[in-house]
């Protein structure tokens, strides 16, 4: 058997809008193309690749009534052939040169990712913007693909993680689209055509709401020319762009179990919270740091290092551009829910009694702070970050006010939001397992 | 306590008498040295970020755990973070976080694996934590047992409860007889609840000593003065007795093994396996390029036929470990589509398999794998961190340096290579089969 690690810590989904760089210059060079395409350009000349980052404002959150994952099938299908080039020959021509080209969908933005060496740049490109001007999206292909998901939907059934974070959006946005699964229902994917699909990326994939960022051994001028070669005659529509309707909780906190035969249940606890744009952002991260956000923190302290209950507890904020949510986990032995369940809501309402202490304030400023430069070291972790800043309209400065905003939270700060989002009465619950 | 102050004494008093016996700069600008206390230590500056991945890599694994205590050298690993005399439990996290460093590690087969990535002119403190580490750990019996049921959580999570890795565990554990590879990394359950204190005790007296570990490090420093401290940190650490070689060798498979498990899951899992040679063997390289040619991507052959042309598979992979230390497995996992059988799809992977022993590999296909892998290196090397796991993978083979002839090895492969490995390491009567049945 191969040797699969055993990591110490379950990896948690990198929060890129959590920390800033240390650095005062922006992360990358912004211009905006004449067809409103806002390209973000960082030079890293060291290693001969070049990792470009493609956002258009195509996500889920766009996704019609009763069509829930039609975002997922069109990112799906995107790579799967254009006027000039099947799916096969696609993939052939990118990996022929050790590259590769990657779409998908997220809640807000479908993303196209290109990685490759540096020689093989002018290729890449050339793939790239076929499948963003010219996708064939076939009749066969989207079959195929609604297929795929399908199983995959089914497969993912299996994992109580999933099952458990897709129940918690279901109570925790009501009425919204981040309240579906991204990946739609096996209901939903039946209902979905080539037609939609097609008009789908006419209405929502436009250049003008489109971020590319391009880093690595490139220069900014090479960038500009041979985007703009490529993608300048891409139209923005007249059209206005779609809108997300706003969010709104639910009148009281909702409880839902999902019962699997496993050994292990998995708790979820959450609710809307606030994203960036909000001054208490700031605070809020600290004291989801505080409460659940590395090895130090309160919960693994408590149920994990000195009471043996779990190997996953964690606690974090995931801002999207519209709307965020306040989210803690851990998964335990099944006799052990009620006491784990006592443990985190004793710790959330913590939060909010009694005030951080000064030594666990200074430990979470400074890890939020310190670690950024772990965070774009390399080109695709620059792209990645440069075009989620742009895209969620936090200015590519926002890396410093980020922190100068975290270095000004104050205990008080801490306690007052803690108060607000922690509040065990207001959180919706989900658990996974056996049912009592 | 008395033995933290010990070494820092030591460390004050007696610099130039503990610089490294020797120590060389290879042309790849790696400067590579052997303590007197034989540990190794590699170093690669990196100045584009302000950044340091310091990696210390043991060479234990579950391949030197015994029956009746698997599991023993993850569930050390978890103890390498409940402190030390010196530094005391959770000590150690809280002063890398406070720095803004990220901190882990892995246990594999072969391998445990500590690093920490952090701002370069945090070293020092990174320095001092894993040298105490390394000779002064606590392990504290109480610890052990609050952290034996952390484990055990971590297993109900990744086995217990997973369907793919149910099923991994009865495969591997049926594909080998005599050598340790056919024990979980993560260990039995029945293992992790009664191994005791003091044999935790013994296994990191045996193998967590200075001349069965590599400290790695790449990034924003200057070598020699890194390789100064380091000899200062690590250099008073006594050498310990040679750790006991893993004797066991894997007799040859006689014949086909199989094993069903029925499991509450959504969809069937199938498993295939066969033993292969490691990196020491001449058909490692072509082995090598046949996984890629088989799984590496959306155009490899497993993709290409089972999951996009016939629609029989949800997923499909495959992997051959050529970094493992003894002969290991070069397997294949495949989910079929829902409406399709396992049967369907062993038989379409063993088609597979049996086109490669017939039918020359096209050189578009050889190429691309060979294209592919070389350019992995390059991608790889954007990364410090990634730069110092690929150093020190190399250096446990036994040389970093065999890192710059490894795309050369792989260019040479040919076609006919390929169909020569794939008769010799495939007969279709030595194939361990796993299938997973789901039950509703």
């Amino acid at each position: 058997m191969e040797a699969m690690p055993t990591n110490r810590f379950l990896v948690l989904p990198l929060l890129l809008t959590l920390a800033a760089p240390a650095a005062a210059a922006p992360v990358a060079r912004r211009e905006v193309l004449p067809n409103g395409i806002v390209l973000l350009v960082a030079e890293r000349p060291a290693i001969p690749i070049v990792a470009v980052r493609v956002l258009t404002r195509a996500g889920a959150a766009f996704d019609p009534s009763g069509r829930a994952g039609l975002a997922t099938l069109t990112g799906a299908v995107l790579t799967r052939g254009t006027a000039k080039r099947t799916g096969p020959e696609l993939d052939a021509a990118i990996e022929f040169v050790g590259g590769s080209l990657e779409a998908g969908a997220g809640r807000d933005n479908l993303s196209v990712s290109l990685r490759v060496l540096k020689k093989d740049l002018g290729l890449g490109l050339d793939l790239l913007a076929e499948v963003l001007l010219t996708p064939a999206f076939s009749q066969d292909e989207v079959a195929r693909k609604v297929a795929e998901i399908k199983a995959g939907i089914k497969r993912s059934e299996e994992d109580p993680a999933t099952v458990a974070s897709r129940a918690l959006a279901r109570l925790v946005w009501p009425g919204h689209p981040y309240g579906l699964p991204v990946e739609g229902t096996l209901e939903s994917m039946d209902r979905l055509t080539r037609d939609d699909v097609v008009g789908f990326w006419r209405a929502h994939a436009r250049p003008d709401t489109t971020v590319v960022a391009v880093v690595g051994q490139v220069t900014v001028d090479e960038a500009r020319r041979e985007v703009l070669a490529r993608l300048g005659g891409w139209r923005r529509p007249a059209a206005a762009p779609g809108r997300v309707p706003a969010a709104h909780p639910a009148p009281a906190p909702r409880e839902e179990t999902v019962a699997r035969e496993l050994t292990q249940a998995t708790i979820m606890l959450g609710r809307q919270a606030i994203r960036q744009t909000d001054p208490d952002y700031f605070p809020l991260v600290v004291a989801s740091y505080v409460l659940g956000g590395g090895s130090t923190s309160r919960l693994y302290t408590r149920v994990r290092d000195e009471a043996g209950l779990a190997y996953s507890i964690y606690s974090f904020v995931s801002p999207s551009r519209y709307g965020a949510s306040f989210v803690a986990a851990a998964q335990t032995r099944t006799a052990e829910v009620p006491r784990v369940l006592g443990m985190v809501r004793d710790e959330l309402g913590r939060m909010g009694r009694e005030p951080v202490t000064a030594r666990e304030l200074d430990l979470a400023k400074a890890y939020l702070i310190g670690s950024f430069p772990l965070r774009l070291d390399t080109s695709g972790k620059v792209a990645d970050f440069a075009a989620a800043v742009e895209e969620l309209g936090l200015g590519l400065d926002y890396a410093d006010r980020y922190r100068a905003r975290i270095a000004r939270v104050t205990a008080a700060d801490v306690q007052r939001v803690a108060q607000k989002y922690f509040a065990p009465g207001t959180l919706d619950r989900v658990v996974v397992g056996r049912v009592p | 306590m008395t033995a933290m102050r010990t070494v820092r004494t030591l460390a004050l008093l007696l610099p130039l008498l503990l610089l490294p016996a020797t120590a060389a700069r290879a042309g790849d600008g790696v400067l590579a040295a052997t303590l007197d206390n034989g540990l190794r230590v590699l170093l690669l500056e990196d100045h584009r970020s302000p950044i340091v991945s310091f990696q210390v890599w043991y060479r234990v694994g579950s391949r030197n755990e015994a029956r009746g205590a698997t599991g023993i050298a993850h569930l050390l690993e978890h103890m390498m973070f409940k402190g030390t005399p010196a530094h005391g439990p959770r000590q150690f996290a809280r002063i890398v976080e406070q720095n803004g460093g990220h901190d882990n590690a892995f246990t594999s087969q072969d391998v445990t694996a500590y690093y920490v990535d952090i701002a370069a002119d945090r070293i020092d403190l990174v320095l001092e934590l894993e040298a105490d580490r390394m000779h002064n750990l606590l392990l504290d019996p109480k610890d052990i047992d609050s952290e034996r049921q952390v484990v055990i959580e971590e297993r109900r999570t990744r086995t217990e409860d997973d369907p793919g890795g149910f099923l991994g565990e009865e495969v591997g554990s049926i594909a080998f007889k005599a050598h340790p590879y056919g024990y979980p990394i993560i260990g039995w359950v029945e293992d992790l609840k009664r191994i005791t204190p003091a044999e935790i005790r013994a296994f990191y007296r045996a193998y967590y000593v200075p001349n069965n570990a590599i400290v790695v490090a790449v990034g924003d420093f200057h070598a020699p003065e890194l390789l100064e401290k380091i000899t200062r940190r690590f250099g008073p650490i006594p050498r310990g007795p040679a750790p006991p070689p893993v004797l066991a060798v894997e007799p040859p498979q006689n014949g086909e093994r199989r094993v069903v498990v029925r499991k509450q899951a959504q969809l069937p899992i199938v498993y295939l396996a066969w033993h292969a040679p490691n990196q020491r063997s001449a058909d490692a390289p072509a082995l090598e390029v046949l996984s890629t040619v088989l799984s590496g991507g959306r155009a490899s052959r497993l993709y290409r036929h089972l999951i996009y042309e016939r629609q029989l598979a949800l997923e499909a992979g495959g992997d051959y470990n050529y970094f493992s230390l003894d002969p290991n497995l070069f397997w294949f996992w495949a989910t079929p589509m829902p409406g399709k059988t396992p049967e369907e799809l062993e038989r379409a992977l063993l088609a597979e398999m049996d086109r490669l022993k017939t039918e020359p590999v096209r050189d578009e296909e050889l190429d691309r794998a060979k294209n592919q892998t070389e350019a992995s290196f390059v991608f790889q090397a954007d990364s410090v961190h990634r730069r110092a796991s690929l150093l020190a993978r190399f250096e446990l083979i036994g040389d970093h340096a065999l890192m710059d002839s490894f795309v050369g090895r792989i260019r040479t492969v040919t076609a006919a290579d390929l169909m020569r490995v794939a008769r010799t390491w495939f007969p279709p009567d030595r194939k361990t089969v796993g299938v997973l049945l789901p039950t509703p």
